[in-house]
Formats: C-alpha cells, sequence, structure tokens
C-alpha cells in the first residue's frame, strides 16, 4: 500500500516535469519565433523605409513651361536656363515606361520648375510591329499625346496616359478615352474639340497602318528580303524599303502618327557606343544613356541631374506658334 | 540531475546523422535561392512591373509587394543563414513557393505571356517564350527544400541550436 503510493505520487511528479519541460520549450519556441518575426519586420521596414526616402510626395505645383519641338518632341524648362537637359523616351504602352513615370515624373517637374534641369520628352513607339492591339495602343496614345502637345497641356497628359496605361496585349487607350482624359487637362472645349478631330483622324490612320499596310508589308518584305535581314532593320527603314517596292507610305505624311514613327527611327540613329538606344525606357543626360539603377531609382536620378553639367537642347522649337502657354 | 527518462544511449541511424546535413545543405540553398532572387529584383520600379504583368493587384498594392518582396526574400534567407526559427522560416520559404507557383499557374491559366519575374525581369514576353513549366518546376523544387527544413529542422550551424531547439 504504502509502496503504491510511493510509486504514484514518483509518476505523478515524472509527469509534472514532463508538463513543465514541455511547457518550458513552448516558450522558448515561442520567444525565437518572435525574434525571428522581429527580424524580419526590421528588415523589411527599414528597408523599405530607405528605399522610398528618395521619392518625393509628388509635386502639385506649377509647371515649367512646355515647348513644342519641331520633330514633335516636347521641352520642358524654365526659359533661358543653363542646367542638365534630361531626355525621356518612352513608349505609352511600355510598363517599365509607366514605372519610370509613376515613380520620378513628378521629380522631373519639380526638377523643371525650380531651374535645376530641361526635360526633354521624347515619346516613341517601339512597340509598332507588335501585333495589335499592343501596336495601336502605342501609336494612338503617341499621337494624341502629339495632339495634346498642340494645345501646351502635354506634361498632364502624357501623366494621364500612363496612369491609365492598359495591360500589354488588352485593348485600350480608345479614342473616347484618349478624348475623355484631354478633358482632364487644363485645355478649354474649343481646343477639345480640335483635339477630337485630330485624335479621330489619327485613329483611322492607326487602324490602317497596324491592320493594313503594315502586315502587307511585311509579309512582302520577308519574302523578298528574308526574315533574317528584315529582324534588323528598324520601322522606318522598312517602309523606305516599301516605298521602292509597291507600299506607298505617303498616307502617313503629316500625320502624328508617323511622325512618332520617324521620331522613333531616329532615336534608333542618333546615338552610338555604350549609348545606343535599344528600348524604353530610356533616360539621358546630356546625352549620356543612364543606366537602370540610376533611372529607376528616385535617388539615383537625382543624384544623376545633380552631378551633371549644363547641356544644350538638340532641337529647334516649333516655328509656327504650335505651343500655346 | 541525471534524467533516467529517455537518455538510453543508442548507436544513431544512418538517418540521424545524414539528416542534418541534408537540413543544412537545404538551408544554405533556400537562402542563396532568396538572396539572388532579392538582389536580381533590384531597383524596386522594375519589381513592380514583373508585379503588375501579373494582373492580380491594384496599382498601390503591387507597388508595395515590388518594395517589400524582395526584403522579405532577404529577411527569410537571413533568418536560414542564422538557423533561427529553422522550422517556421522552412515552412515559410515553401508557402512562399507555393503561392508563386499559384501566381505562375494563374497567369498561365489567363492566357497571359509573361516573365515570371522570379529573378528580376518579368513584364511580357513573346508567347513563344514564356517558361511557365520550367519556372513552376523550379519553385517546386524550393519548396521541397523549405519543407524539408521545415519538417527536420535540426541541423549544425544553427542559432536554433545555441538557443536550446531541436538538438
Amino acid at each position: 500500500m504504502g509502496s503504491e503510493a510511493r510509486k504514484r505520487s514518483r509518476e505523478k511528479l515524472k509527469e509534472q516535469r514532463e508538463k513543465e519541460r514541455r511547457s518550458a520549450r513552448r516558450k522558448k519556441n515561442l520567444l525565437v519565433v518572435g525574434i525571428a518575426a522581429a527580424v524580419v519586420l526590421l528588415i523589411v521596414g527599414v528597408g523599405y523605409a530607405v528605399m522610398t526616402s528618395g521619392e518625393d510626395e509628388g509635386y502639385e505645383g506649377e509647371l515649367a513651361a512646355q515647348v513644342l519641338q519641331e520633330d514633335g518632341s516636347v521641352v520642358m524648362a524654365d526659359e533661358g536656363v543653363s542646367v542638365p537637359v534630361v531626355e525621356v523616351y518612352a513608349d505609352y504602352q511600355c510598363p517599365a515606361c509607366r514605372q519610370f513615370e509613376l515613380l520620378n515624373g513628378d521629380l522631373l517637374k519639380e526638377r523643371a520648375a525650380s531651374g535645376e534641369a530641361i526635360v526633354h520628352f521624347r515619346p516613341v513607339s517601339i512597340f509598332a510591329q507588335q501585333p495589335t492591339p499592343i501596336s495601336s495602343n502605342s501609336l494612338r496614345a503617341g499621337a494624341a499625346a502629339r495632339a495634346a502637345a498642340d494645345h501646351g497641356v502635354f506634361v498632364a497628359y502624357n501623366d494621364l496616359l500612363f496612369e491609365n496605361q492598359p495591360a500589354e496585349g488588352r485593348a485600350g487607350f480608345t479614342v473616347d478615352e484618349l478624348k475623355e482624359w484631354f478633358r482632364q487637362t487644363d485645355a478649354d472645349e474649343s481646343q477639345a474639340s480640335e483635339f477630337d478631330e485630330r485624335v479621330d483622324a489619327e485613329a483611322e490612320i492607326v487602324d490602317r497602318f497596324t491592320e493594313e499596310f503594315l502586315p502587307d508589308l511585311t509579309a512582302d518584305a520577308t519574302e523578298e528580303i528574308g526574315e533574317e535581314t528584315l529582324g534588323t532593320m528598324v520601322l522606318t527603314d522598312l517602309l523606305a524599303w516599301g516605298a521602292d517596292n509597291g507600299h506607298d507610305p505617303s498616307f502617313l505624311d503629316g500625320t502624328y502618327t508617323g511622325e512618332i514613327i520617324d521620331a522613333t527611327g531616329t532615336a534608333y540613329t542618333r546615338y552610338s557606343g555604350d549609348n545606343m538606344f535599344r528600348g524604353t525606357p530610356a533616360v539621358y543626360i546630356n546625352g549620356e544613356l543612364l543606366d537602370n539603377n540610376s533611372a529607376m531609382t528616385a535617388r539615383g536620378l537625382s543624384e544623376a541631374i545633380a552631378s551633371a553639367s549644363a547641356g544644350e537642347v538638340e532641337t529647334e522649337p516649333m516655328g509656327d506658334g504650335g505651343d500655346a502657354e | 540531475m541525471t534524467d533516467t527518462l529517455d537518455d538510453t544511449p543508442k548507436a544513431p541511424t544512418r538517418w540521424e546523422t545524414i539528416q542534418p546535413w541534408i537540413s543544412l545543405a537545404c538551408r544554405l540553398g533556400l537562402a542563396a535561392v532568396l538572396i539572388t532572387a532579392a538582389v536580381t529584383k533590384y531597383p524596386p520600379a522594375l519589381s513592380i512591373q514583373a508585379v503588375e504583368a501579373y494582373d492580380l493587384f491594384p496599382t498601390e498594392v503591387a507597388r508595395l509587394i515590388g518594395y517589400t518582396l524582395p526584403l522579405f526574400e532577404l529577411a527569410l534567407a537571413l533568418l536560414l543563414l542564422l538557423g533561427l526559427a529553422t522550422r517556421y522560416s522552412g515552412a515559410v520559404g515553401a508557402i512562399l513557393m507555393v503561392l508563386f507557383i499559384a501566381g505562375i499557374v494563374s497567369a498561365m491559366a489567363r492566357g497571359l505571356s509573361i516573365d515570371c519575374g522570379c529573378f528580376g525581369g518579368g513584364g511580357q514576353v513573346d508567347p513563344e517564350e514564356t517558361s511557365y513549366g520550367v519556372s513552376i518546376a523550379r519553385d517546386v523544387a524550393f519548396a521541397a527544400m523549405g519543407a524539408f527544413v521545415a519538417i527536420w529542422p535540426r541541423s549544425p550551424f544553427a542559432l536554433d541550436r545555441v538557443l536550446g531547439l531541436y538538438r
């Protein structure tokens, strides 16, 4: 009887000890997990704070003057300043361009407004030869941005296009949307009706170009000069070949669609060596191509501008009062 | 105090000898993968673009993921390297891979042709150039590594051991 009781109490003690051990273990586990979670939070939190610290809150102030250039590009700068020239090549259908604009668009506005930079917007259409709707979206938006520049609201319109960029391969930048966004800028109603007319006309040109002209031309060229050579030709070269081979591109003359195709072709030949234009977004300071770490971070771009010397805008302003301020 | 409960010394089995080293290899391997994935996602603007290409999140959420996912990957890699909360780090790593796989499968199912953006890159590619199969297979292997660590967290060179866990 006595030994029975002792045995039982010993077992109880054992159980008790085991329980304590388990609870201590659980506590330790919890502590370690807590420490680990704290480490993760610290790294993510501090990292996020550091990476976003250079980003501006957004720029709502007055914009520097926007001057339309002869080639359809737009220079945003205070008059007569002698500061670095930041050239931005972008395609409205290009997702990385959208990210550049969302990240650094306001920084550029701010630098231009404070007289620290001359910002040269050079819209291009590197996607003009992609399948529709990628090509047509890109061209329609480019032409619309050019039409907005006629009314001195390029920068605001440029923002709106990137904010509303359709996913690649989806229909978007519809004529109705393009018109509606124009009305969200400072333009007045008479400008809006002029803009509408232009956008309607350009949309027809874009359709003709992307749905009939270019597929026919490409098919012929593939047959005549081979896919391989064709792959190395920029669109403007292909158009020149087509002009000599029964594909008259003159319906593009005088259109903004044609203008953005030309601007894209010129971009490919403007630079050489390391500065070669290869795709968008391409950001140049005084003709020097920035790498991604500079162009695609707020701090990188800010430092690149601050450390550059004064540059020259290479284009001439449009002579015929094309710019309205 | 001597403990006579379960300390009966017996020769370790082959598995008991090998397993800690496999766990260590999985820890280090997964950490290396996560660090590579995090570093190649820089700068964040391009990582955001890769997230947006999945077309699953609103702009602000995509932006947040674009910034914090690489940081989270780095932090998880650090835990695995240190061997801190090994079981949970491994489990979270495996879950993360399963989430990635779900994302890729959803992109595939919706007929998107994107790069997974797993190791930088991301965004649209030509339909012939998608490599969903490879990406998924890769992530399955990484998930298996995480799962192994979660199931058998006992491994050498781990802070957990110093703290008295998984001895």
